[in-house]
């Protein structure tokens, strides 16, 4: 026991605490974990509880569009079909939310599998344009047979899948914490990398070997298992689902979340929810914002992509944090020389810490 | 001895703070950027001043004043936001009672929050059944809510099929025609479905003839391949379900066609002071469904409606019975001498109240009860610049129908 606290430690000294955005990361987690023990307010728990719910939407949405380079302007299909999917399920077949929530983000991923397959073909503006069909596409079948789909009223009475606020908050939380911590790693590891590069060129991408239709269908599928998670975990949060899942709307909140994060970092769409979602929910607490709500979310949106182009969580990390400019490892930005090769880190022309690795 | 001693102080700070209460907490929800909204508030507004002015709400002996909390409940862009604006006034303002809510979709997503808190939330706006039904299936929970208007969506279909039986008599009775001709004019929408089916249904029943349906898009803006199909046909009735600016377009067009054909149905658009000058002046004859006018439906129509467009320069759309719903809530606090829902509950379900537009009673579904005397509604028509109230023809102060010239 002694040996792995130790080791747990080492592993958090040496890994975590020794840069500031991944200790930022920490004690964002921790807080989110403490909250209810601290401050117990049922509506900031259902903000977060549904910030968490979004952000793991607009994580899955980086994943596809960053990434790959598969900019989704319909991406709310996946979120859609995860909730109605489970939806049904639990309704009609009189199934636990715990088995329909699974089978919601299994539909989900089918779709994204179709949805990638469709565009295999396409890229840039033509497959954005594409993609925004499919959730028109289904919102019309929804409402052409309402028999089946609850037409536009959509369905309402699901189960939840914990009776209490701190049980629906934690599955959130935890949900999120799983779901984002496992893209990042998935768009960290070789398979992100493969995705960076059919992004920057899918042709030489193809010529080094690469099968990038299959990577593309992956990037795909597991956006949409995650995208159909979020919806699923929503409607059985909400106890309704409907046509608003489907929105075009949410598709482009997703893309707006995503830019205003920054793209490809997966974090940055996080915390762009984390930010967006309870700030424009605060304005509408104060009736002088709140029916103008939109317009201070789109001056906010605005201002930060003038100043921040690449995005809030970028811009944050490189006042925090410094690249060294000898083995392309991240330092604290209070670090005179690289804490890996001891390399100046002072210079006129200081790297940027999320400038892609060029070494 | 500790604990007993622990309990008395609760008792008493909670007693206290009872007794410390001076108003009672109403939230107003809606989507106030809309018109919907903002008669929601208005109407909530007025019925506050009316009530504070008479000083306030008894209960156990003591003056309550009525403090509105206003919601934005942003329903119309997002389904979360209004079940998150339902948590917030009930979790943060302390919200004692909840009334409002316009969009069915959204309304079923604030009535989950409303009914995990119990607290009594009364629906002015959103039409859809289930709302109802919910109550009849699972009374325990959802006995909390109660829908003041408008009548839920099979009734307001019942009475757009009674004024079109009455719109049709007229036509036999003036141009000696036994089956008067319809053509269904509706919008291409999920709500017109249903009605387009029982118009398809009804219509042979009540001795009418259908000569075709035609659906235009909600925002079209011109109806002319519509209209002039219809003028082919022979139609004596344009049976309209439209919601959006098509009925603008639809009325002006039909004027600038000098139509024989009457207009009748639904046309949202229609109810509102602007529709006369939007449709250029050339509506004549358009009629629809509406709530309020100034005729004697009860004995507080004709002053209310006054006293409203008075203070708001405007006429009162249905949503603005919040203020019934502020009304019904007062009276039911006096008689169970209680401001919990629990307490008020099943006094409002034996509540009949004299209402601005309807004697409000309600049903086990807590849908208000449909039928003359009840909640039902009224037809309206737009003669020379002037929105007419027609029909029920029994009730004071309505107009004659009039029919275009042939």
């Amino acid at each position: 026991m002694r040996y792995w606290l130790r080791r747990l430690w080492m592993q958090l000294r040496n890994e975590v605490l020794v840069l500031p955005s991944r200790t930022l990361v920490l004690v964002w987690a921790i807080a989110l974990l403490l909250l209810p023990w601290v401050y117990a307010d049922p509506y900031v728990l259902r903000i977060v509880t549904l910030t968490c719910l979004f952000a793991i939407f607009a994580a899955s949405w980086d994943l596809l569009a960053g990434y790959s380079g598969q900019v989704n302007f319909g991406h709310a299909l996946f979120f859609g079909a995860g909730a109605y999917a489970s939806a049904l399920l639990s309704l009609k077949l009189g199934l636990s939310p715990w088995l329909t929530v699974w089978a919601g983000t299994a539909v989900a991923t089918l779709f994204g599998l179709g949805a990638g397959y469709l565009c295999l073909r396409l890229r840039g503006s033509y497959l954005s344009l594409a993609t925004l069909a499919f959730p028109l596409i289904a919102t019309g079948l929804l409402f052409a047979f309402p028999g089946f789909s609850g037409g536009e009223l959509g369905f309402s009475g699901l189960p939840r899948l914990a009776n209490s606020l701190l049980g629906n908050y934690y599955i959130a939380v935890i949900a999120m914490l799983a779901l984002v911590f496992g893209l990042w790693l998935i768009a960290d590891s070789k398979f992100g990398l493969v995705l960076h590069a059919i992004r920057d060129d899918e042709l030489a991408a193809r010529a080094s070997g690469i099968n990038t239709p299959r990577y593309k269908l992956a990037a795909f599928a597991l956006s949409a298992f995650a995208a159909g998670l979020a919806g699923a975990l929503l409607a059985h949060y909400m106890r309704v689902t409907g046509p608003f899942t489907l929105e075009t709307a949410l598709s482009f909140q997703v893309v707006i979340w995503g830019i205003f994060g920054g793209v490809a970092t997966i974090y940055g769409p996080v915390a762009a929810v984390f930010v967006l979602y309870p700030l424009t929910e605060w304005f509408g607490g104060f009736q002088a914002f709140g029916e103008r709500r939109l317009l201070f979310f789109a001056v906010i949106v605005l201002l930060v992509l003038l100043y921040m182009p690449r995005g809030l969580a970028p811009w944050v990390r490189d006042k925090i944090e410094t690249l060294c400019p000898r083995c392309k490892q991240r330092n604290g930005a209070w670090r005179t020389h690289c804490r890996l090769c001891s390399a100046p880190l002072i210079a006129t022309d200081r790297p940027r810490a999320s400038e892609p690795d060029k070494g | 001895m500790l604990r007993t001693l622990i309990a008395s102080c609760a008792f008493a700070l909670a007693s206290t703070s009872a007794l410390g209460q001076t108003t009672v907490k109403i939230a107003v929800l809606g989507p106030m950027a809309f018109v919907q909204g903002e008669n929601h508030w208005m109407g909530a507004e007025m019925a506050r001043d009316d009530i504070n002015k008479a000083g306030g709400i008894t209960v156990g002996g003591r003056k309550l004043m009525v403090e509105l909390v206003r919601a934005d409940s942003n329903e119309m862009t997002s389904v979360p936001d209004a079940a998150s604006a339902v948590e917030r006034v009930i979790t943060r303002d302390k919200a004692d009672f909840l009334i409002g809510g316009f969009r069915s979709e959204a309304v079923l997503a604030m009535q989950e929050v409303a009914m995990d808190h119990k607290k009594l939330f009364l629906g002015v706006g959103a039409a859809h059944d289930e709302l109802g039904i919910r109550v009849e299936k699972d009374y325990n929970r959802y006995k909390y809510w109660f829908r003041v208007s408008p009548t839920k969506s099979t009734d307001l279909g019942r009475t757009v099929f009674g004024v079109l039986g009455a719109v049709a008599g007229d036509i036999r009775t003036q141009f000696k025609t036994e089956t008067p001709k319809v053509a269904v004019l509706a919008e291409k929408a999920i709500w017109t479905e249903g009605l387009i089916a029982a118009a398809q249904k009804n219509l042979p029943a009540m001795k009418m003839e259908m000569v075709g349906l035609w659906q235009p898009s909600a925002v079209a803006t011109d109806v002319t391949a519509e209209l002039s199909a219809i003028e082919r046909a022979g139609a004596d009735i344009v049976f309209t379900f439209l919601s959006g600016p098509v009925g603008i377009v639809t009325g002006r067009q039909m004027g600038e066609r000098n139509m024989k054909a009457v207009a009748f149905g639904i046309n949202v658009e229609a109810q509102k002071d602007e529709f006369w000058g939007a449709a250029a002046g050339k509506a004549n004859f358009v009629s629809t469904l509406d709530t309020y006018a100034e005729v004697e439906i009860t004995p507080k129509t004709v002053p209310w409606v006054r006293a409203f467009k008075e203070r708001f320069k405007k006429s009162p759309t249905y949503n603005a019975a919040t203020y019934d719903a502020v009304m019904i809530l007062k009276e039911a606090i006096e008689k169970a001498n209680s401001i919990k829902s629990d307490d008020l509950v099943p006094v409002i379900e034996k509540l009949s109240y004299l209402g601005n537009a309807a004697v409000v009673e309600f049903d086990k579904r807590h849908d208000p009860v449909w039928g003359p005397g009840k909640s039902l509604g009224i037809g309206v028509q737009w003669q020379d610049g002037k929105k007419v109230a027609f029909w029920p023809p029994q009730v004071k102060g309505m107009q004659p129908f009039r029919l275009p010239a042939r």
